[in-house]
This record gives structure tokens, sequence and C-alpha cells, in this order.
């Protein structure tokens, strides 16, 4: 017993005197590096050409930034808010919508809520959009600054919103930190040039838990 | 007959009259919960060289040397002295049954002075929680039990719904709260991790209200709650335990223990996991869910009260779903190791090694990464020698050291920092009459970081004559800036930033009280009163220069009041307590902060336990008020001279329990917010209720089923 008693307190004695800084530091695990090989973090992080689906990873934690999704050509583009001159935003020319923290617009787009939780369910119901109960964009505001918050001066600009795909993530501000929710809905989002595709937001973190990065896995064309 | 032959049968005669004038008596001793008592002290009054102690099962063998009329006094700390009026010739079996001591004036404690003292001797007002009243609540957490049994405690919800404590004035890092002795390391917003102080392996826990920095250094401004755990006494012990709750809310937990040779140990074990809450009403909607587990070790070795030594190790982890997309968690490493030794009879040291670890992390959920963004890490020596003279005045002298590192996502780029402190301190007790005791103390702390030299003083006086006691006391106490108020550079979701500050100067806080106590027989009235004087609070307050927050030293704060408790508790086991407390805070207007310490709180317990050979019953009735609070808050953020008046509800909040106990088997069953209180509005310092709730926890002690009496 005495013996089985010492060797603890040794054990106990060399783990602890010989960690300055802590122990177990290897349980968890290390930040995530970009993929260096194909030099892309974010955009279209995974195409599957056989069942036109995929994964959009982007960053819209800056709240001075568009980031605008071209699902034709598998392309993001970002674009700086120019607050002094709202109306002169400029815009890439081909589009299909846009994230600015969690808002979303449409290029002459319209949107449509399903029932459906997840892609494969969609797929496999069949159900097509047959054109109707869709919502155009309309116009709303974005802020740029939440600086100003506690004295109830957030800054904000005029832009055009589509309140439907907008609503993919509750933020009940009523409390602090905010409480969010996923919608966990598929969207079909109907393309100016009439085409369809399947939108499904995921996710709002990044891997180390920050917010305002977004995944969105999607069927295009749908 | 010859003369040879005469010596040889007076010589005969004289042995078979002393054999015969010899006798012994033995027997067990139990407490009134039918309980065997171990090391209970029987002693022939007329002999005081005479007497012994009970073994593990209670029993006891005791040898008289004549035939003669004593009187046998059965003592044992924590219960009622009895006495025995042993006749003439008397011998053999005699059971006694001890009745605790509801006045716990008996008990010993150590936090007011750092050396063990009989609560009726303690220079230092100090207030007890025995394992009997934790177990009594089946409390989970130190949070339920502290809100319980003391007035002036409230327990609400900062920023993501942090746990942060209001003792009488004082918060979170202005109360210091230590297990065995030993200071917790990690915070949240200001406040340790509670649901680590789990309760399943507590022997008691005692509270020092006011400043304590003479003994306990930096962070003891308000006060210290000291958690003493138990030890393993009995040869063998094992529990299994099962608490289930309205909300989904579930406690398992288990533990086993021996004392063999010396040996003893004590390994606990406690899992506990709560579904998310919706609450009805406006304001906050919905309380987190979590599980956690908890496990704890101590092994001790002493060797006939000479040397005693102690290793602890301690593992904690908690994981809160306070997203659907990631979850925080929470985890604590810690070791310990002590060594005690008694040089003489008027000597003793002791020497320890603490480490404590508390991490926090986040794990998302999709990607499946778990990572450490918080790790504060402390290693501490410590150093105690006291000497005794003339077997009553006690010079205390010792040190200590820590090593605290801190490395936190509110650093920039997860920097760290680390900062080393020292202290000496010196502490004389002095006893001139059994009705006199004066303390004096003296500590110096020095920290690193600031190159901070800060000297705490404390004189407490202490008289008493009868049933009567008063102790007067005046105690310093500071805090020392931490690290993460003097480096922090944390943007604040984007809406501003707060900064540390180098420049800070440590809390300090001067603690005046003056306490009277009245004991007779069933009754026991005590009344304090306190004055505080707070200067240099540490805040944050908005900077127009940087544009942010910055942590800052305020202008002092006075924080006085009354506290107020009776108690009765009858032979026939009805027992009745209550306790109130006056607080009042003044902060001088265009402060950061204002007052918001609710003035009138009161808490108050009746009940009834009747036991009957095997079987004990209790039932109590635990009510605790707290009154409105009006608070003038600042309209804005960043201008400290427009303020609005804003009045959080007072409530009253009662829970009604039966325990039932049979040899092994104890079943507590209680009912929660009895006459169904709902908040209707959720502020951050409602009671988080959705009315009456139940619950039930189940306990055995296997070791009872193998035992007989």
């Amino acid at each position: 017993m005495k013996k089985i008693s010492s060797i603890f307190i040794l054990s106990l004695l060399l783990v602890f005197c010989c960690s300055c800084n802590g122990i177990l530091g290897s349980i968890y695990d290390n930040k995530p590096i970009a993929d260096e090989s194909t030099g892309q973090q974010y955009g279209f992080i995974e195409i599957d050409k056989a069942n036109n689906s995929g994964t959009i990873y982007i960053n819209a934690s800056d709240y001075m930034q568009w980031t605008y999704v071209n699902l034709h050509n598998k392309t993001i583009d970002i674009k700086v808010i120019d607050t002094a001159n709202v109306d002169a935003q400029t815009e890439p020319q081909d589009w299909d919508f846009a994230l600015h923290r969690y808002d979303v617009k449409t290029n002459k787009g319209a949107v449509q809520a399903t029932q459906f939780a997840t892609l494969d369910e969609l797929r496999n119901s069949g159900t097509r959009p047959d054109g109707s109960g869709f919502s155009v964009d309309t116009l709303g505001n974005v802020t740029v600054d939440m600086s100003g918050m506690m004295d109830g001066n957030i800054k904000l600009v005029p832009s055009s919103i589509n309140r439907i795909l907008s609503q993919w993530l509750d933020v009940n501000t009523s409390v602090m930190p905010p409480i969010y929710t996923l919608s966990k809905r598929v969207y079909f989002l109907q393309l100016a040039n009439k085409e369809y595709a399947a939108l499904l937001f995921t996710n709002y973190i990044n891997e180390e838990s920050e917010k305002g990065y977004i995944t969105i896995k999607y069927i295009y064309p749908y | 007959m010859s003369k040879k032959s005469l010596i040889s049968f007076i010589l005969i005669f004289l042995t078979c009259y002393s054999i015969q004038a010899q006798r012994y008596i033995d027997g067990f001793v139990y407490s009134d919960k039918q309980e065997p008592l171990f090391g209970v002290a029987i002693i022939i009054k007329e002999l005081k060289s005479l007497g012994t102690t009970t073994d593990e099962k209670g029993y006891y063998k005791l040898r008289i040397p004549d035939n003669k009329a004593y009187t046998l006094n059965v003592s044992y700390y924590g219960f009622e002295k009895q006495t025995y009026s042993l006749k003439e010739g008397e011998k053999g079996k005699i059971d006694f049954t001890l009745k605790e001591d509801v006045t716990k004036l008996d008990m010993v404690v150590i936090t007011g002075t750092r050396t063990p003292k009989l609560l009726k001797d303690a220079p230092i007002v100090t207030r007890v929680i025995t394992q009997e009243e934790i177990e009594q609540q089946d409390a989970t957490d130190i949070r339920e039990v502290l809100q319980t049994e003391l007035p002036g405690v409230e327990f609400s919800y900062v920023m993501n719904q942090t746990p942060s404590l209001n003792l009488a004035g004082f918060g979170g890092n202005a109360v210091l709260f230590l297990v065995d002795g030993e200071r917790l390391a990690g915070e949240t917003m200001d406040n340790v991790d509670y649901s680590r102080l789990t309760m399943d392996n507590v022997g008691r826990i005692e509270i020092v209200k006011g400043a304590a920095s003479s003994l306990y250094g930096s962070n003891a401004v308000g006060g210290v709650i000291n958690i003493i755990s138990k030890e393993s006494k009995d040869k063998w012990n094992a529990n299994l335990n099962a608490h289930i709750a309205s909300h989904k809310e579930y406690r398992y937990g288990g533990s086993v223990g021996f004392n063999l040779k010396g040996v003893s140990n004590l390994t606990n074990i406690q899992y506990t996991s709560s579904a998310p809450i919706e609450l009805r009403g406006d304001g906050l909607n919905l309380i987190y869910g979590s599980h956690s587990w908890n496990v704890k070790e101590k092994l001790s070795y002493s060797y006939n009260d000479i040397f005693k030594i102690t290793a602890k190790a301690g593992y904690f982890f908690r994981e809160r779903e306070s997203a659907e997309v990631a979850h925080e968690r929470y985890r604590d490493f810690s070791g310990g190791l002590k060594g005690e030794y008694n040089i003489s009879d008027n000597d003793d040291i002791m020497l320890s090694y603490t480490f404590d670890q508390y991490d926090k992390s986040d794990y998302a959920l999709q990607s499946k990464l778990d990572i450490r963004d918080y790790s504060n890490v402390q290693h501490i020596l410590r150093t105690m020698y006291n000497h005794t003279f003339r077997k009553k005045h006690i010079l205390t002298i010792g040190g200590d050291y820590m090593r605290d590192y801190l490395m936190t996502y509110q650093f920039v780029d997860n920097g760290a920092y680390i900062q080393h402190s020292a202290d000496a301190f010196a502490q004389f007790d002095w006893n001139p009459s059994t009705h006199w005791n004066l303390i004096a103390g003296l500590r110096y702390d020095f920290f690193s970081a600031t190159k901070l030299h800060y000297v705490s003083p404390k004189l407490g006086l202490m008289y008493k004559i009868k049933d009567w006691s008063i102790r007067a006391s005046y105690s310093a106490g500071f805090r020392a800036p931490s690290l993460k108020e003097m480096y922090m550079s944390f943007d604040m979701a984007s809406i501003f930033m707060i900064y540390g500050n180098a420049n800070l100067k440590p809390e300090k806080s001067h603690n005046f009280s003056i306490a009277g106590e009245y004991t007779h027989k069933y009754y026991n009235v005590t009344a304090m009163g306190f004055y505080n004087l707070v200067d240099n609070r540490i805040t944050t307050a908005w900077n127009a220069a940087l544009k942010g927050m910055e942590y800052v030293n305020m202008a002092p704060l006075q924080i006085a009041g009354v506290d107020l408790s009776a108690s009765a508790a009858w032979d026939f086991g009805l027992s009745i307590r209550v306790s109130y407390i006056y607080t009042y805070e003044y902060i001088q207007k265009g402060q950061p902060l204002t007052a918001s310490t609710r003035p009138h709180t009161a808490t108050a317990r009746i009940a009834y336990t009747k036991s009957c050979k095997d079987h004990r019953f209790n039932m109590a009735l635990n009510g605790r008020f707290l009154s409105k609070v009006t608070s003038d808050e600042y309209t804005s953020l960043t201008d400290y001279t427009q303020t609005e008046k804003v009045t959080y509800p007072g409530y009253t909040i009662w829970n009604l329990s039966f325990q039932y106990a049979w040899n092994a088997i104890s079943v507590n069953t209680t009912i929660n917010n009895l006459f169904n209180y709902v908040p209707k509005y959720y502020y951050s310092n409602s009671p988080f209720t959705t009315g009456t709730t139940f619950s039930v926890g189940l306990s055995l002690n296997i070791e009872k089923f193998f035992k007989q009496k």
C-alpha cells in the first residue's frame, strides 16, 4: 500500500513540476492552416460535378464587404462597401447572390423557402419549383459599423436584401450574446435567367468557432 | 502457621483483592443517526489521565482500577458532551448515543486563523455549513448551498450566462474561494467556475465575511469561502448516488474510500447533465444545456499523528451547449502534495505544493475541432510554522510563492503573460485568560508584473463570559490587478475594444466589524455590524482617447450593514433558524458602476428530525427572501452624467424537502419553489425558475450493508 502511495505521489510531482505552462496541451486540436497546395480557403471548396452540387465557404466576418457568388463559374468576388457613396457601389459583372455578414441579396433573382431540411431530402422527393411563391429583393439596410451599438448608433447603409433568404439564420439580439438559430431549410433560388438553384446554409462559424464564416451547400442547376 | 506461610497468605489475598477490585466497562458510541462514532473520548473525570477512544466501529473498552464510583465524560467534536455516573462496582456493557450539537460551537474551524480552533473560541466570526446540512439539501454545487444557507448571497447571470456572485456588496473576484485552503485557477467575467465546486466530497464549508488578506493575500477583499473536503475514517466505504430533477436534470455519482494502517484514500466521481430550459416569460428565454464530469482523488499517509503526507489530484470537464454549431468546453487539471510534521507538542510545520490548470476551448461540431483559447496555470508553494507558548498562545509564521501563467483569446494574438508573486506573514494568537483572546496578524505581498508591494494588517479581539461572546475586528483586504486586467486587448463583437491597464493600483478594503453572540441551551442569537471602506475597485470605463473600454480604478465606495441570526433547536427534533442581512452601498455618482446590491435579504429554515433505531426522517422547509433593488443606471456607456432609475423586483422562494434514511439507504425528495413563483420578466438577476419543480435523490452507503452493530 505504501509503495503504491509513494509511486502515486512521485508521479504527481513529476507531472506537475515539469509543466510550468500547463499539461496535456496535446488533447486539443491546432488551429487549421489554409490548404497551401490549392491556396484556396474560401469559395467553392467542394464541387461534385456528377450531382451538380457542392459546398461554398465564405468569410463574411467583415461588416464592410459583400461577397458575390457566381454559381455558373464557381467563383466568389469580394467588394468593399463605399459608405461615402453607396449608390455607386460596384458589383461584379456576373453574380447570382451575395452575402454581407448574415444578410443575403440576389442579382435580380427570387427566393422560395421549402420544407426540406437537407438537399438529399429535396432530391429524393423529386419536388420541382413551379415558379410561384417566390419573393424578390426589397430595399433595406445593412450594418457597416457596430461600434456605436451601446449608444444606439449602429451605422447602416441602404441595400437591396432578399428577406426570405436572409431568414436562413435567426439572430435573437434581446440577450447578450445573441442566440443564433439556423432555419435548417433548403431555399430555391430563381436566377435572373430563370434557372434554379437549391441552397442550404449549414454553418455560420469557422473551424475555430469564430462567427461570420458561412458554409452553403448547393445544387446548381436544379 | 509459620511466619513465611503467613506472608505468603497475605500476598495472595492482596493480589486476589486487587484482581477483584479492577473492572472493565465496554460498549458502543453512536450518533443520534445511529452511526458509529470513531474517535470519541471517554474519560474518567476524577482520574484525568485515564480514558480511551472508540474505534471505527464505535467500540470502546475501559479498565477501571478499582470499585469506586466515578463520573464518565463522553465527548466528541460537533456533538453534545455527555456525562455518566458510574456506580460503585458497576461494570459490563454501557452504550452511549451522542446528540449532534446544533449550535456547532464545538466544531473545529480553521479559516479565520489558519490554525484549528473550536468555533466558540475562534476570534474571527466564522459561519459553518455542515456536511449534514449539505446532504439534506442534496445540492449539486456550492451555489445552491450558499444561497439556501446564507442571506446576502446572490448568484445572477452576466454576459453569456456566466454565473456572478454578490456577497453583501462584494463580487466574485473580491471573495476568495478556497478548497482545503488552496485557491482556484481560472475565471470568467471575474468569477471562478462554481460548477467545479461540487458537494460530493465536502466535509464542511467555512465562511469568513470581511477582508482577510493578512492571512490569504490577494482577493480576500470581502470574504473567504473555504471548502473543506472529507477524509475516509472507516476501514472502507463505498457510496453510489443519483439525483433526478425536473427539466431533465440528472446527477450520478459514487465514491470509494479506505483507511488502513495510516493510509487513507477517498476517490469521488460525478457526472451531471441538464437539458436546455426554455423560459416562458420575457427577457432571457433559454438557459443552455450542459454536462460535466468531476473526478477527485485524495490519498494520505499519517504516522502516529507525528507526520502526515497528503496527495490530491482532480479532473473536471464541462461542456455547455451554447450554440447549435459549437459548444464551449471547460477543463481543469489539479494536483497537490502536502506534508505536515508535528515536531513537538508545541511546534508543527507544513509544506505544500499545488498545481491548478483551468482551460477553455471551443468545440466546433461540424469540423470536430476542439481548439483551446484560454489556459490559466498556477503553481503554488506554501509553508507555515506554528509554535504554541504555554499551551495557549500560538505564533504562526508562513510564506507562499505562486507562478501564474495566463494565455487567453483576450490578449493580442492569443498571447500569454506570466506573473510571480511571493509573500510572508505572521500572526500571534494571544489568550491571556479564558475570557479574552487577542489576535494580530501582518502580511507582506509582492507581485512581479507591477512590482507591487503590499502590507495587510489584522487585529481581532474576543471577550467571552458564560453564554455571551463579543468579537471586534479590523482587517485589511486587497486584490492585485490580474494579468487579464493589465494586458487585455479584446474586440468585443466589433462593438468596442476592451483594453487592459498596466498602471492599475490594487483594490483595497478596510473592514471593521463588531459581533455579539448569545448561546443558551437550545437557543443562539448573533448580531453583527460591519463597515467596509473599499478603494480603487477595478472596473471597466469608457476611455474617449482610446475610443474603447479600459480597466480603471474607481473612487472609494462604502459598504455597511447589519447581519442578524437567531436559531433554536429542541430535544424533540424541531429546529428553526432565521437570518437577515441589511446591506447599504454608497458609490459616488459619476463613477462607472452604480450600487445594485439588494438592501434586504433573509433566509429561514424550519426542520423536524425524528430518529428511531435504524430509521431517520427529516423534513425541512427552507425559504429565501430578496428585496427589490432600485439602481441608478447610466443611460450611456460612454458618459457617466445621466442616470435613470431601474427597479429589479424582489422575490421569495421556498423549498420543501423530505429525507428518509434507513440503514444504508437514503432517499431525498424536494419540492422546489413551493409557491410557484415565476418572474414576469427574466432579468439577469432574476431566479431562473419556471415555477414549481421536483427532484428526487437516492444514496446508498454500501459499507453499511456489511456492518452490523
